[in-house]
């Protein structure tokens, strides 16, 4: 419990001053009505799956993974590809598949 | 593993269970928990997919041989893991009985998702029982779930567990027992009478190929979606054809086949998820999250990769050192007793040299692998693994490598057999393969003594750009070379031999959890186990082959020659005496004498018996790298001829980079039989890279040579 509160403290100071990376100019802002391709939306932003239009082994895997059309996801971290959560989980996806999943973005 | 395969049907008390699960849910918590040391691993037949058993005693008398299958999110089949477990659930897999009942384990903190497998091995129709593991943590979470409404949702038992601890672990074997005394459960998923009848002539076609009712339901469904059916399948007439007659009936009545079995399966997990399962509090920001803050961060994510790196292979290479060494004195000193308790003769030299020598050969690795996996373990287990595969991805993708190759590359720096057998943990074949092949072209640790002898013999102590010895240079050049060669070959091997699409990075990030020392050391345990089981044989068998083409055949000596004298005479009369003269012309044009040649065949049992060789045909008792008085023997030796010096810095840096890119070493050989599927398929693999090694190696010493002799760098 002393380890995990001093962690906790600890990573609060360091992550405190990690903010949001500057975002490339490509990058949307939230839009109810846009469809755009998931690796031009910023971290923090929740969007609806609306196509996944990557090879058939891929599209197949990311629906396993809850990633389906119609799904929401959120965007948690675009430093290294795109860290997602989808139905709770955390899924890393590179940027080259994340061009090829289109979403809807939601309103913050 | 036939043994156990056939033990147990014919027997009415015992059981055949199958545990299967998605990756991180505690699913080998829970096997070893069950199981303790009853385990056996090895592989399935024809594939490098771990097989793992282990065995339990059942209350009621009689027991359970528990198949731990490998951890996968659905079964689509894209994988060779996914086809194992698939192949095994449906009583297809070679030598492994269909199971009696099976065991679905499911993290309660992610329920959703681990639901998507478990409705899918519901539906083949066989007694199936949930260990809904990790309770307690998705209690601390705030979710609260009605197990009762669970139970009635899936009509399977649901049995809360928390593996970690043992709770619920009595009851878990008290459902697995009962298991079979209960109605299959029926779960057919809505689908509506358009898609219902579009799939029909596909459930039919399935139904007349072997499977039951339940079963073709849930492979019409999933056939759908997958872009090949599985092997077996695609053996059966018509059942191609019938896949796509569905896809299209299924698009006519206004659905995407492809995405039907996933819509149609998560709707379902809704309607559970929200009949079971509540959330009591809103999920906050984690300890992951905030640890993902620094370990992914732009800077520092790097930085700590690289220091954790760094503190495996100083692990691998110095920690293990002492061991080593003692392992070596223990054999030593039993080599030294039984010499000395046998008279003088060929039987003593055998047991001595062949057969205590070839075990110390064997068990002096035991050292590294145990820490290395050690180690590798508590990366894995952490939730770290999957981070770094992530930060590393990019890099490696340019070379057509995935980001998990990078631990075992960098693991081949201290030993390329525990670091060949750490790529098990690279999902994809193609990936795996490459990984292997090029990992022996990083500098390990038994280079070294090769590097130190001749870097202290012929390279002079100047410094380069007024900073750096130009021995320290020279070292981290022979590195270097290595190091971008690999990603070279990777490189090639990814556009030819092995050519193949570059799988995307699509990779699960578990939460971050503290390592469980049981586990940690049974994978070690069994580790080891493989390596000595598997490889020490064959690397025993070698020493003993290459102790014999060094002994025979015996050379007439006069008794006056001193031991050293009498040594060197017996090694260049031997058979290996003989393959070192017939390899002169070869290694000739290399700057190389039939003494080297010697060294270098010798040196295929280990490199560091390079060393030891050359101080026996110069009569150096006792030699090692540091030893001035080898260094010595090398610098003076003349060529019988012209009289000149045998060797300079030019051969040295030869024979240097020769060993930089030559695979002398017959323990990597067998491990990589063993390590890219056994047999003659294993054997051809060893082959292709034992080849293409020693062309390379060839080839970079002969532009070494005629470069240096073109700029008049001297012998």
């Amino acid at each position: 419990m002393i380890v995990e509160d001093t962690m906790r403290t600890f990573l609060n100071r360091i992550t405190a001053r990690s903010a949001t990376p500057a975002l490339p100019s490509s990058r949307v802002e939230a839009g109810p009505c846009a469809e755009c391709a998931l690796v031009t939306c910023r971290a923090g932003m929740r969007s609806v799956v609306v196509a996944l239009r990557c090879d058939a082994p891929e599209a197949c895997r990311l629906r396993t993974l809850g990633l389906i059309e119609g799904a929401p996801v959120t965007v948690l971290d675009c430093r290294h590809g795109l860290l997602l959560e989808v139905r709770g989980a955390r899924v890393a996806i590179s940027s080259a598949i994340a061009r090829l999943v289109n979403v809807r973005p939601l309103a913050a | 593993m036939t043994s156990l395969a056939s033990s147990t049907s014919a027997v009415s008390s015992d059981l055949r269970v199958a545990l299967i699960g998605n990756p991180n849910t505690g699913k080998s918590t829970l096997f070893n928990a069950l199981t303790g040391l009853r385990q056996k691993v090895g592989n399935y037949a024809g594939v490098t997919v771990e097989r793992v058993e282990g065995r339990y005693r059942r209350p009621a008398g009689g027991e359970v041989t528990l198949i731990d299958l490998p951890g996968t999110y659905s079964l689509t089949a894209l994988s060779p893991d996914e086809e194992i477990a698939l192949a095994v659930l449906l009583g297809q897999e070679e030598d492994v009985p269909r199971p009696d009942v099976v065991v679905v384990i499911a993290d309660a903190l992610h329920l959703e998702r681990n639901l998507f497998l478990a409705s899918q091995v519901i539906g083949l129709g066989l007694p199936t029982v949930m260990a809904l593991n990790q309770f307690d943590a998705a209690e601390a979470a705030g979710i609260a779930i009605d197990v009762p409404a669970l139970i009635a949702a899936l009509g399977i038992a649901v049995i809360p567990t928390v593996a970690t601890r043992g709770d619920g672990l009595d009851a878990l074997r008290r459902a697995i027992d009962q298991a079979r005394s209960f109605p299959p459960a029926d779960l057919r998923l809505p689908l509506g009478e358009p898609i219902t009848a579009a799939l029909a002539p596909l459930v039919a076609k399935l139904e007349a190929s072997g499977l039951e009712a339940p079963a073709a339901h849930m492979q019409a469904l999933r056939l759908l979606a997958v872009p090949s059916p599985e092997p077996h399948l695609r053996s059966v007439p018509g059942v191609p054809e019938a896949v796509e007659t569905a896809r299209a009936a299924v698009a006519a009545a206004g659905r995407d086949p492809y995405r039907l079995e996933a819509e149609v399966r998560y709707a379902w997990i809704d309607e559970v998820v929200r009949g079971a399962v509540a959330r009591e509090r809103p999920a906050g920001r984690t300890m992951s999250d905030r640890l993902d803050g620094v370990l992914l961060h732009r800077v520092w994510g790097p930085v700590v990769f690289l220091t954790l790196l760094g503190l495996v292979f100083q692990a691998v290479f110095a920690w293990a050192t002492p061991l080593m060494d003692g392992i070596e004195s223990a054999v030593s000193a039993v080599g030294t007793w039984v010499s000395g308790a046998m008279p003088d003769g060929l039987l003593r030299g055998l047991l001595v040299e062949g057969v205590i020598g070839g075990a110390a050969s064997v068990l002096v690795f035991l050292p590294q692998i145990a820490i290395l996996f050690l180690l590798l373990g508590i990366l894995e287990d952490s939730g770290y693994m999957a981070r770094a595969a992530l930060l590393m991805d990019r890099l490696m993708r340019a070379v057509g490598l995935p980001g998990r190759s990078v631990i075992p590359l960098i693991s081949g720096y201290a030993c390329a057999v525990p670091a060949i057998m750490s790529t098990r943990t690279i999902a994809d074949p193609k990936d795996r393969l490459a990984t292997i092949l090029v990992l022996p072209l990083t500098s390990c640790s038994a280079r070294l003594p090769v590097y130190t002898l001749l870097i202290g013999a012929f390279v002079p102590a100047t410094l380069v750009g007024g900073v750096f010895d130009l021995r320290g240079v020279t070292l981290f050049s022979m590195y270097a070379i290595g190091t971008v060669m690999a990603l070279v070959m990777a490189w090639v091997f990814r556009r030819t031999l092995l050519k193949g699409p570059v799988r995307p990075l699509i990779l699960e990030l578990p939460p971050y959890r503290l390592p469980r020392v049981r586990n940690l050391l049974l994978t070690v345990w069994h580790r080891v186990r493989l390596f000595l089981q598997r490889a020490g044989t064959v690397i025993l068998a070698l020493s003993v082959v290459l102790w014999a083409l060094a002994t025979w055949p015996r050379t007439a000596v006069s008794p006056e020659l001193p031991p050293a004298a009498a040594a060197e005479a017996q090694l260049e009369g031997s058979a290996l005496g003989h393959v070192g003269k017939a390899l002169e012309p070869l290694v000739r044009p290399l700057g190389f004498d039939w003494k080297i040649g010697v060294s270098i065949a010798a040196s295929f049992a280990a490199r560091e018996v390079f060393v030891t060789t050359m101080g026996t045909i110069y009569g150096v008792s006792d030699p090692d790298a540091e030893s001035g008085s080898l260094r010595e023997a090398l610098i003076s030796a003349r060529d019988p001829d012209t009289g000149t010096p045998a060797y300079g810095a030019l051969t040295a840096v030869g024979l240097m980079v020769f060993y930089v890119f030559a695979l002398m070493c017959m323990s990597t050989v067998a491990i990589t039989v063993r390590e890219t599927g056994g047999g003659m398929v294993g054997a051809k693999w060893a082959a292709i890279q034992f080849a293409y090694m020693l062309v390379l190696a060839w080839v970079a010493a002969y532009v070494v040579r005629v470069v240096g002799l073109a700029n008049g760098w001297g012998v």
